[in-house]
């Protein structure tokens, strides 16, 4: 008998014949994720087991699966033989000495001389004998013993289960850039794209002497914190001051962040297509505010020609974000109070219905403007995010 | 990259003699000063004799000196064991540091009546304007004795009598941090039951603050276990810090004799003089040591990052709160919001040379009037 943890992998059990594909890279993934703790990992068809690991290593273990996109659920258990005496033993050690149960058992092998119901039956009736203050509950059991027989020499043995992220493995649905601001919103957005799959580089836009230093350790911070789901990463730094001063300079005051975001856009899409991005994702949320109107949308989706744009939150509630944000640990860094964009720019009233042509119009009055772009992509500064 | 600093309110560099006395305590005096051999004796006399110091400095006694982690547990403990009349109102000026500010709060939360002494154009609390809220029922009256945001130096002496002529009971705090070593801080004169200074804003190290108690004033200590000091303030006595703190003290206390730093803030001052863009902020009696500059439409952090990119350190304020956007004291003074949020504070300390001065306020104005260049449509 050995400890052991079970993992059961998510939506990939829907996938057919390009199974083995997503299973491949959601096995590197675990893999990695599990570097530096002494275990072995083994695959099963339908199943993976985490096993030769020391007791004390099992809550980091189980914390650092929690995190694995394509995982949907683990339990701490034991790894048995299939004998009801082995079974019994297992289902002792895990049994509580009060309160009610059941006992649920499946068999993966139909030659074992027992069903799964006599299984059943049989162990929750050595555990009533060995603990007489238990009562049986089919229904609403206080815990539920779970038994799990996978051929003549392996049963496992287990409680609860714990739910881990869902989604799909990282890396298995391409790559994608995702802006990151430093606010509430963007750290949510791309956890929730790399919980699709994607693998990603992240962008951020800083405006020193605007902004200040500590607005761009604090976008450090969060890439480091969403690490834990994305896995290594880049986090591309564009020096975008100059922009904005020549936007500043030149436009219409109420069209000043309009036109700041397409240039941003402009700018995400080539570094995209620099570090091979195939979808550019942002923490737009329809209606927040004015440069999330739907016509503000329209005029700054409207410089991305090549790419698609991604916008997981454009039908979240505030309020939901910020759920999401404090479930993944980025909500306390996202408010710490340097600015994530130059506030110092923002006019008193913002367009918040743009239009195409005003906003081409303006830009047209930039000189330099395509300079100014090229030298914000090629300045890049890139940071690795490897924990 | 060697930076000129001119940010010496929110701490200094600690001095050579004070580094090698902490080191001395760390690796050689190392013994608890409270244990029974023979060296620790010697250690139990260091911290002694900087007690002496530090109440030579504040025109004090030794005894009237309890050593603490900082100038913030000095302020707290004020206001939490220094409050005889526990019915009674408190009165604190309106240009106080957060950590008697906070204080100040606290107690409101809890029911306490706070009144705050209103601060005239100059960032100055007068006695007048405490006298103005000051009654018979009053129990406790802080107000600071040089501004950490401007330097003006408020009449202590004038303050504390007011009180007592009104209400002859209250206990007088004054927040000192600022002013000691740089201005007369002479408690007695003063007339105050409770002054707190800092070690780190004179040349020691930070982690080391003291409370001037007045002989006579009993006060239960504000954090209690081992007895230490007295039974006024327990823990282990931090040595390293106590002793730096008193070399530092004396060090700083003479050299700050030989520095006119009236005149190295006036090289700033005649810089920016009769200019609408600019407010120079508090003026009357100041220390010199700390300057305020607000300049219309910019931002003090921006401001600051331009300095920086020139070499020059700077700040924006309390450095206790500078995250947080609206500025409360310079608001207090009456300094409007357009101005305030492009405020920077500079601060000097005897080491400053002219030629620092000179440099860093023509930097000043470049990269102001650069930053508005850049702004401008």
């Amino acid at each position: 008998m050995d400890r052991v943890i079970i993992l059961r992998y998510s939506e990939i059990h829907l996938k057919g014949k390009n199974r083995a594909f997503f299973e491949n890279i959601l096995k590197r993934n675990i893999i990695e994720k599990l570097k530096g703790i002494n275990c072995r990992t083994e695959f099963y068809y339908g199943r993976y087991i985490v096993s030769d690991y020391d007791a004390e290593s099992e809550r980091e273990i189980v914390s650092r699966l929690k995190t694995v996109f394509g995982l949907y659920s683990l339990s701490a258990g034991l790894r048995t033989g299939a004998d009801t005496d082995g079974i019994a033993e297992a289902a002792a050690s895990i049994c509580k000495s009060k309160g009610s149960f059941r006992v649920t058992a499946s068999r993966a092998d139909k030659t074992l001389p027992y069903t799964s119901v006599q299984l059943a039956t049989e162990i929750g009736g050595r555990m009533l004998e060995l603990h007489p203050g238990l009562t049986v509950d089919l229904h609403t059991p206080d815990f539920t013993i779970f038994i799990d027989v996978r051929d003549h020499a392996t049963a496992y043995v287990y409680g609860e289960s714990v739910l881990c992220a869902g989604g799909m493995p990282v890396g298995s649905a391409g790559k994608g850039l995702s802006l990151l601001s430093g606010g509430i919103d963007s750290p949510v957005s791309t956890y929730m794209m790399a919980k699709r799959g994607l693998k990603l580089t992240e962008l951020h836009f800083w405006s020193y002497p605007y902004t200040s230093l500590e607005a761009k350790e604090k976008v450090i911070e969060l890439a480091r914190i969403l690490h834990k789901f994305t896995g290594d990463t880049q986090l591309v730094i564009i020096p975008f001051t100059k922009v904005q001063e020549a936007i500043h300079k030149y436009a219409e005051p109420n069209y000043m962040i309009t036109l700041v975001r397409r240039a941003m856009m402009r700018i995400a899409e080539r570094i995209a297509e620099k570090f091979g991005c195939g979808c550019i994702i942002n923490g737009e949320d329809l209606g927040q505010v004015a440069s999330q109107t739907l016509e503000s949308i329209t005029v700054t989706n409207s410089v991305i020609k090549r790419l698609p744009v991604f916008r997981p939150l454009i039908g979240f509630d505030k309020s939901e974000i910020v759920e999401r944000s404090k479930a993944i640990g980025t909500y306390e860094t996202s408010i710490k109070p340097y600015e994530d964009c130059c506030t110092v720019f923002l006019p008193e009233s913002p367009a918040t219905k743009p239009t195409l042509r005003r906003s081409e119009l303006s830009e047209s009055k930039i000189s330099d403007y395509e300079e100014l772009i090229s030298e914000a992509v090629d300045n890049a500064e890139i940071i690795p995010v490897t924990e | 990259m060697s930076y000129i600093y001119l940010d010496n309110a929110a701490t200094t560099r600690v001095s050579e003699r004070a580094a090698q006395t902490m080191l001395r305590f760390a690796r050689e005096e190392f013994y608890n000063p409270s244990a029974g051999y023979a060296p620790a004796l010697s250690v139990r006399r260091a911290i002694t004799n900087a007690a002496g110091t530090i109440a030579g400095l504040l025109g004090a006694e030794a005894e009237e000196i309890v050593f603490t982690s900082c100038a913030t547990e000095s302020n707290c403990h004020a206001f939490a064991c220094g409050i005889k009349n526990k019915k009674g109102n408190i009165v604190v000026g309106s240009g106080e540091h957060a950590s008697v500010y906070e204080c100040a709060m606290r107690l409101k939360s809890k029911g306490v009546e706070v009144r705050f002494a209103a601060t005239d154009a100059d960032g100055h609390v007068t006695p007048e304007n405490v006298a103005a809220v000051t009654d018979e029922n009053t129990a406790f009256v802080s107000v600071m004795h040089c501004s950490n945001e401007t330097g003006t130096v408020n009449d202590i002496a004038g303050i504390a009598a007011a009180v007592r002529a009104v209400s002859p009971r209250a206990t007088v705090h004054s927040d000192g941090v600022q002013a000691f070593c740089k201005v007369d801080t002479d408690v007695k004169k003063l007339g105050v039951d409770l002054y707190s200074v800092s070690a780190h804003k004179v040349g020691g190290p930070k982690g080391t603050g003291a409370l001037y108690i007045r002989k006579g004033f009993n006060m239960p200590p504000f954090i209690v276990g081992g007895g230490q000091q007295g039974n006024r303030r327990s823990g282990t006595e931090n040595v390293c810090g106590i002793a730096s703190f008193a070399e530092a003290a004396a060090e700083y206390k003479k050299a700050a004799g030989a520095f006119d730093a009236r005149s190295v803030a006036k090289i700033f001052t005649d810089r920016f003089s009769g200019r609408s863009d600019v407010r120079i902020n508090g003026g009357g009696h100041t220390s010199g040591y700390v300057l305020s500059l607000s300049f219309l439409g910019l931002r003090g952090e921006i401001i600051a990052h331009g300095m920086e990119d020139n070499g020059i350190l700077i700040g924006l304020g309390s450095a206790c709160s500078t995250h947080v956007r609206s500025n409360r004291v310079l608001g207090a003074m009456g300094v409007p919001k357009e101005f305030a949020e492009g405020s920077v504070r500079i601060s000097f300390c005897p080491s400053t040379t002219r030629e620092e001065a000179e440099y860093a306020a023509a930097t000043l104005e470049k990269v102001t009037n650069d930053l508005r260049e850049r702004m401008r449509r």
